[in-house]
């Protein structure tokens, strides 16, 4: 009986099935329809995605806002269609054969939180795009941005020098001078402070990082040339309410970190973010007699407002910082006044205050179109030592961009222009000899963005500045994405990028060294070209995702400021390039979930960063040729543990020492040694607690007399600037977060 | 017959040791479907790894289509109005009661109801 009643069943439902597809087959093979703005029905829609929903099939709309779509492709009878600017919307079309959709704009910015879900190669952005998330942040040992790279391939952290700990950022090869920084997308930590820079922003106070290889958009200013790191600071609107995190380590610094964030109304929302650092013991391990790394204290203030209200959106941000460092040898005193100074020592004091405002309204009825005001204004202040040297420095800078945002028909064809205004007032003095500057730059920008929707970005910009030292600069840019399909993406990116440089800022580590400064003519401002490109593919093998990377950049500089340490021992020459300087970088990245909650990344980079040193074309010293790069991170279901271990190879780096005979040829250079560094992290999270445990330089590797001459470090030979790996040791830390949301 | 009669002894008792342990695992062991405002996949993953946070709860499971949570959990530790309140926090309807508006804001847009089930 049972056995016929499902008999009957199949039976029936293959009829159903047969009468419903024969059904199908006599009515249209297609669906068609219109997508329109609900405010404005006479309004179509140009360029908004239709697709069947659960599938990749779709279209987007055509210049009266019409589509078609193939019955064939459906998964089931409903449309997704999604336009910018317009909240997405599903609709049933079973039984219709042709459709009218009417999209409602969407109430203010859309923002996204990002965490840990996203890609980390996008593959919607025009430039060659990779994001550090929050999770990622918390795989390294905190605390600061310069650990923040450290399970990313593309941006290199190096310590400067032995004697400060300062640590800088490489990209493509080019000094971290060379990548333009920004908090929110506004050019920050620029100038005087960018030597320790990596220190002056909490690991705490950051939400995600966005890292754009090569040429990137003109609306930032004309300043990057090899890439730009981005900043997104935590959002008063989306911040937990409390997050705290601390932090120690077996060299005995001590981090302490709280956010306090909240809603004071419907409009109004604030987050207020406190950081400190102290490290008051002087570790010698490696007994030269010098501190591996500076003591000091730092202490960190940021507070955020933001206001939305219907098409208005306001942001105000505050931070302040005060920070002083002591290092050199260990008895050294930072009291005793610096003519009776029996010992090396650097002491730094450093104040600093910055302030922005973002203003942008977006038009009622027309979401695409937006019209932004950004201020910033910053003032930086410092006193250093470096042996007998003094240094010290003040900026002042004020900075303001007017944005407006439209489309031309619709908005496949989409454009920014603006007008921005910089006020930079430096003044430096270095024993008495004095570097003052004051620079207005007014300018003018434009980028226009071509999107047909499908599989083709192209972003074209430009720039006009009008510098009063250094005359009319014009900047063009140029990006373009294509999509050979949804898993395989080509990018191009070419232009130029223009700054000037601080010849002493830049190069401090040279101050902890014997080394003479010698500027031998007028300074002119940078310029490079820089051109290059990338490959994404994206694939899943045994059901697991997986991403494929490889890109290669060229910089080709008109002019550079040429820091010569090879030609003259004992000094550090400066002079505008005479021949070429160029740098050629190539990466290839492979990441891959190689079991469930086991994902591994390795990347290979290879560095070919050449510059005419007088008439000698020499490779740059301190960048090794060849470089691995591995991390393997694994977590359990939910995440409530998590590891983490990524491990470094260098090669071959050279040096320009002060004991050499200059005349030799390049082979016989000095060379550092090749070596690897190993970090790991264990992080247990419960439902408001997090507990991580850690060790940096698991191997214990540390470079083999880091300081020339340290045991007389007021003679000539001393150079604590030659620093290729690692100082300080083997470091374990460990630390607790809790967050409530 | 004595054999019959030990067979439908030893299934008689076998019943009531099952129907106990069955009586004991409804002790501690129980389990609620919520119905949610969650429209995605990535809500899925959001509203399960928040559910495995939870004290108390064994397991739990959304079906995106219906927008149904189930959550298995031990009632000596918790209940379903905290499974519910905990569902609102991370920014989710629970049956009648809305999702806190601070958590709902934190959502990726998709995840939010205006983006519509897809």
């Amino acid at each position: 009986m049972l056995k016929y009643l499902s008999e009957h069943k199949v039976l029936a439902l293959f009829i159903s099935t047969l009468l419903l597809s024969s059904a199908s087959l006599l009515q249209a093979q297609h669906l068609t329809g219109k997508v329109v703005d609900k405010a404005n029905p006479s309004q179509p829609l140009v360029g908004a995605n239709v697709i069947w929903l659960q599938t990749d099939k779709g279209t987007a709309t055509d210049a009266s806002g019409k589509f078609t779509l193939s019955l064939s492709d459906a998964a089931k009878p409903v449309v997704l269609v999604t336009y910018v600017g317009y909240t997405p919307d599903t609709i049933s079309v079973a039984g219709r054969s042709d459709i009218t959709v009417a999209l409602e704009a969407a109430k203010g910015m859309t923002e996204v939180v990002i965490e840990g879900e996203k890609e980390r190669h996008s593959a919607l952005t025009p430039t060659q795009t990779q994001f550090i998330t929050t999770s990622d942040l918390e795989k390294s040992a905190c605390c600061n941005l310069a650990e923040s790279f450290e399970t990313n391939a593309a941006v290199e952290v190096s310590t400067t020098d032995a004697v400060s700990g300062a640590k800088q950022i490489q990209m493509l090869g080019l000094d971290g001078s060379y990548t333009l920084l920004t908090t929110d997308n506004i050019p920050a930590l620029r100038g005087l402070a960018t030597p320790y820079r990596l220190n002056y922003l909490s690991g705490t106070f950051i939400e995600s990082i966005d890292i754009i290889k090569g040429m990137g958009s003109v609306l930032n200013g004309y300043e990057s040339i090899s890439g730009q790191v981005n900043v997104t600071l935590r959002d008063p609107e989306k911040a937990q309410r409390l997050y705290m995190n601390l932090y120690g380590n077996s060299l005995g610094r001590y981090d302490a970190n709280l956010n306090l964030a909240g809603s004071l109304n419907k409009k109004w929302s604030t987050i207020l973010m406190l950081h400190t650092d102290q490290l008051q013991h002087r570790s010698d391990r490696n007994h030269d007699g010098f501190m591996d790394l500076a003591t000091g204290s730092q202490y960190n203030v940021y507070n955020k407002w933001k206001y939305v209200s219907g098409d208005w959106v306001a942001e105000f941000g505050l931070t302040a910082l005060q920070e002083q460092k002591v290092g050199g040898q260990l008895d050294f005193d930072e009291n005793t006044p610096k003519e009776e100074q029996p010992h090396y020592g650097i002491k730094s004091d450093v104040d600093r205050l910055a302030g922005h405002t973002k203003t942008s309204y977006t038009f009622a009825g027309k979401p695409y179109q937006s019209i932004g005001l950004i201020t910033s204004a910053t003032h930086h202040k410092f006193t250093s030592q470096y042996g007998l040297r003094d240094y010290d420095g003040e900026q002042n800078s004020a900075n303001a961009r007017l944005i407006f945002q439209s489309i031309i028909g619709d908005t496949r064809h989409t454009y920014k222009t603006g007008l921005s205004y910089t006020f930079e007032d430096y003044s430096e003095n270095l024993n008495d000899s004095l570097f003052n500057r004051r620079e207005i730059v007014p300018g003018v920008f434009g980028e226009y963005i071509y999107s047909n929707t499908h599989n083709l970005t192209v972003v074209a910009g430009a720039r006009l500045d009008f510098h009063n030292l250094y005359g009319t600069q014009f900047t063009p840019r140029l990006n373009v994405k294509y999509d050979i399909s949804p898993r395989s993406i080509l990018r191009f990116a070419t232009g130029t990028g223009f700054r000037v440089s601080n010849i002493i800022a830049e190069n401090t580590a040279t101050l902890v060294s014997s080394r003479r400064f010698v500027v031998e003519e007028d300074l002119e401002a940078e310029k490079a070209w820089n051109i290059g490109g990338s490959f994404t593919h994206y694939f899943e093998v045994a059901g697991r995702p997986g991403t494929f990377v490889t890109d290669f950049y060229h910089t080709s500089f008109i002019n550079q400021v040429v820091a010569d340490m090879y030609t003259m021992p004992g000094s550090v020459l400066f002079y505008n390039l005479g021949g070429r300087s160029y740098a050629n970088s190539f990466q290839a990245e492979l990441q891959y979930e190689v079991l469930r909650g086991l994902t591994a990344k390795a990347a290979y980079k290879y560095y070919d960063v050449k510059t005419s040193y007088k008439d000698k074309l020499w490779q740059k010293p301190m960048i090794p040729e060849h470089r691995f790069f591995v991390n393997i991170g694994f977590a359990t279901p939910f995440e409530k543990w998590r590891a983490d271990l990524t491990t470094q190879f260098f090669g071959l780096m050279p040096l320009a020492t002060m004991q050499e005979d200059h005349n030799q040829p390049l082979e016989h250079k000095a060379n550092s040694d090749r070596f690897a560094t190993v970090n790991t992290q264990v992080t247990r999270a419960f439902k408001r607690w997090e507990v991580y445990l850690g060790a940096e330089n698991l191997l214990n590797y540390r470079q083999p007399n880091p300081i020339y001459g340290a045991n007389e470090p007021f003679n000539a030979g001393f150079d604590a600037s030659m620093v290729w790996g690692p100082v300080t040791g083997r470091v374990l830390y460990a630390g607790l977060r809790f967050k409530l949301d | 017959m004595k054999k019959l009669q030990t067979l439908l002894l030893s299934f008689i008792l076998t019943f009531i040791a099952i129907g106990a342990q069955a009586q004991a695992k409804k002790e501690t062991t129980q389990t609620v479907e919520i119905k949610t405002s969650a429209v995605c996949g990535m809500c899925k993953k959001t509203l399960e790894k928040a559910m495995a946070y939870e004290k108390g709860v064994k397991s739990s499971s959304l079906n995106v289509e219906s927008k149904v949570l189930t959550v298995v959990f031990d009632s000596r530790k918790t209940d379903a109005a905290n499974i519910r309140s905990a569902v609102n926090k991370t920014g989710y309807d629970a049956d009648k009661q809305p999702a806190d508006a601070r958590a709902y804001n934190r959502l990726d847009e998709c995840c939010k109801k205006e983006a519509g089930s897809h």
